[in-house]
């Protein structure tokens, strides 16, 4: 009896500790682990590991990426920039791990309705990857949205 | 006994016919000059391999961990698998800091090294240290993972003296961000 009273007492401790572990629900994100371990190796060397990343060189997502999700382009955008669009990763991790990048940086802007990219729209989006005109269409982008151009 | 003392001067003679001192001359000649040729060869020596790196001429540098295997002033240390440029560790800091005067550049060329202690895969950041002319001690140049320049991100031959006061390189770290996450 008292055998039978510990396994329970440790699975309920297995099943509270999964339950700390994977944290809010991260729609799309089928693994944040492996999400959070390519986020460091793919992206955290030029963006910093908190997205702040630096002026002139790689633009910021922390508080900022989820405006994106406001126009369909903007959508776009995010999987056709040259870093996520180059990345060495499968399309079903890319997507999760853009899906983690916004769900982690900036989840108050984040629709309630959002979306989740998936491997085959990440993977048609990165086939006609954004190249030097990158920082022009973010611009572009980022004014439509200021001047009212969003769905909202 | 007398048996053993005949064949013995029966090879003795034997020998002393049919071999001259010459040849005896000629064997310990022959001898001689292999000895100082052998090294001569081309064959790859145990001291030789150093990974592409220079002798460090400096003390070994361990942490005395047996989880964190090895020299830290030696190019084949485990987490410099893909580092290239001046170990900091024989520049005045070390394979995680920078030396005095200089800073660390947050922006990082970032990839993984196998530890033999446990033969996992480690996330490694090679932050650069900046601010100082180039250290020139203990050049150390491995490339696991570098990709082409047409993919700066994974190039590890451009300066990552990014986002410092300074560009000025002085030298490499190699510090550990935490396990790589095995997908097989």
């Amino acid at each position: 009896m008292k055998l039978a009273t510990a396994l329970a007492l440790l699975a309920a401790g297995v099943a509270a500790t999964g339950g700390v572990a994977a944290g809010i629900a991260m729609p799309g994100v089928e693994k944040p682990a492996r999400a959070h371990s390519n986020w460091i190796l793919k992206c955290q060397g030029c963006h910093r590991a908190d997205a702040s990343g630096t002026p002139q060189t790689t633009p910021a997502m922390a508080g900022i990426i989820g405006t994106f999700l406001k126009t369909p382009e903007g959508r776009d955008y995010l999987a056709r920039v040259p870093g996520v669009a180059s990345a060495a990763l499968p399309d079903a991790e890319l997507a999760e791990l853009l899906n983690w990048t916004l769900l982690r940086f900036d989840p108050a802007r984040v629709p309630k309705d959002f979306k989740p990219y998936t491997p085959n729209e990440v993977g048609q989006l990165r086939s006609r990857p954004l190249r030097t005109e990158a920082a022009q269409t973010r611009a572009r982008i980022l004014a439509e949205i200021a001047s009212g151009g969003g769905t909202e | 006994m007398s048996h053993l003392d005949s064949f013995a001067e029966r090879m003795t003679r034997k020998v002393a016919r049919s071999t001259s001192r010459r040849s005896l001359l000629t064997l310990i000649g022959g001898a001689i000059t292999g000895a100082a040729t052998l090294p001569v060869l081309p064959v790859s020596r145990a001291q030789a391999q150093s990974h592409g790196g220079t002798p460090s001429g400096m003390a070994p540098q361990t942490t005395g961990n047996p989880q964190d295997p090895g020299d830290q002033t030696q190019c084949d240390y485990w987490r410099y698998c893909a580092i290239d440029g001046f170990l900091c560790s024989c520049c005045g800091g070390s394979a995680s800091t920078c030396p005095p005067g200089t800073e660390m550049s947050p922006i990082t060329w970032i990839g993984t090294c196998r530890n033999p202690a446990d033969n996992r895969a480690y996330i490694i950041s090679y932050n650069d240290c900046c601010g100082k002319s180039s250290c020139g001690n203990c050049l150390c140049n491995r490339n696991d993972g570098d990709r082409p320049m047409v993919r700066p991100q994974a190039n590890n031959d451009i300066n990552w003296c990014l986002g410092t006061e300074s560009a000025i390189y002085n030298c490499s770290t190699a510090v550990i961000l935490g396990v790589a996450v095995d997908e097989k």
